[in-house]
């Protein structure tokens, strides 16, 4: 695969980044807090993955060949949010994700979705409307955890802090590609995307302790072919989002 | 109505629901939620094998019931004994 022009940089790392949630959110499905948590966590996987395929297919449209953009590239091609490389260590990790990358993907879709890209402004607002469940979920959890006060805050405070940096750097990158799709008119400026996010997760963070408009992006090491600051998912999680052991079922 | 779980209170919300604007709501289930807001996405993740016209929680706590003494709200009844599920 060739590095991508803009605007299909910006869908593959939507809809990696979406991939690869999906798989973090799939890791509790059992062992979350109560049955309908994991039931939640189960729905939310299979939106991020239905959200991703979508998302792909528009690639078509811009001469990629789906099948290898899903099936075939190794992690070091992956433009999935760096928050995501690595498995959520607890719950606190998952509800902070909800919350920190959740949000991010829902300010960028809804940015993608408000732009002049006509897949994306069909597409777009369907997912945004079951997007709403997970800030709900996210929301909600997050205020749970940093009211509890002890280890649960400490820990969702730490998990937010953790992905914020790398994940605003994602949200907002500072390179030309970006800035020619904002000129082109497919997403909003930067500064229309950081309202959008302050809007979107700024209370929910302010509940731990957490200024969303105090965390500088983490732009250190960041590659422009791949939008997003060093390293790749872990290999295990791509070797699911590409479907390894299924590959000989394959149906098109 | 409510119990602990890891040392979070969670309550019961019934979950009523209709398929089309003309049917009456029905009763399809509960679930156990920490708070209203998690109730709403619990049902709705839950409960999601049909494309719902619309759908409501109630707290169990909330429901009274009228000429039965048993069932999972009897206790909401003055004087009710604890439901079952």
């Amino acid at each position: 695969m060739s590095a991508p022009a803009p605007l299909a940089r910006h869908i593959l790392s939507l809809a990696d980044t979406k991939r690869l949630l999906g798989i973090r959110y799939s890791d509790w499905i059992l062992g979350s807090p109560s049955i309908e948590t994991g039931i939640a966590a189960s729905s939310m996987a299979q939106d991020e993955w239905g959200h991703a395929r979508l998302l792909y297919s528009m690639l078509k449209r811009l001469g990629f060949d789906p099948f290898e953009v899903e099936h075939e590239r190794p992690a070091d091609r992956y433009y999935s949010a760096p928050a995501l490389d690595d498995p959520f260590e607890d719950w606190a990790d998952f509800v902070a994700a909800t919350v920190v990358v959740d949000g991010a993907l829902a300010v960028a879709l809804e940015s993608f979705g408000g732009g002049n890209f006509a897949l994306a402004r069909s597409r777009v607002p369907k997912m945004l409307a079951e997007e709403e469940y997970h800030r709900q979920f996210g929301a909600a959890w997050f205020a749970r955890l940093a009211g509890s006060g002890g280890e649960g805050a400490a820990r969702v405070r730490a998990a937010a802090l953790a992905m914020l940096p790398s994940t605003l750097a994602w949200l907002l990158p500072d390179d030309d590609l970006y800035g020619a799709l904002v000129e082109e008119g497919a997403v909003w400026a930067g500064a229309r995307v950081r309202e959008a996010c302050a809007a979107r997760m700024g209370a929910t963070l302010a509940a731990a302790g957490v200024g969303l408009a105090d965390i500088e992006p983490a732009r250190a090491g960041w590659d422009p072919e791949r939008r997003r600051g060093p390293g790749a998912p872990a290999e295990e999680a791509v070797e699911r989002a590409r479907g390894d052991r299924n590959r000989a079922l394959f149906v098109e | 109505m409510s119990s602990e779980r890891g040392g979070l209170a969670e309550s019961v919300y019934e979950v009523f629901a209709r398929k089309t604007r003309g049917e009456p709501l029905r009763h399809i289930g509960y679930i156990d939620a920490p708070g209203d807001e998690l109730a709403r996405v619990y049902a709705w993740k839950t409960y999601d094998e049909e494309n719902w016209f619309e759908m409501c929680v109630v707290p169990r706590g909330a429901v009274i019931p009228v000429n039965r003494a048993d069932g999972p709200w009897a206790a909401n009844r003055p004087g009710g004994k604890e439901g079952g599920r």
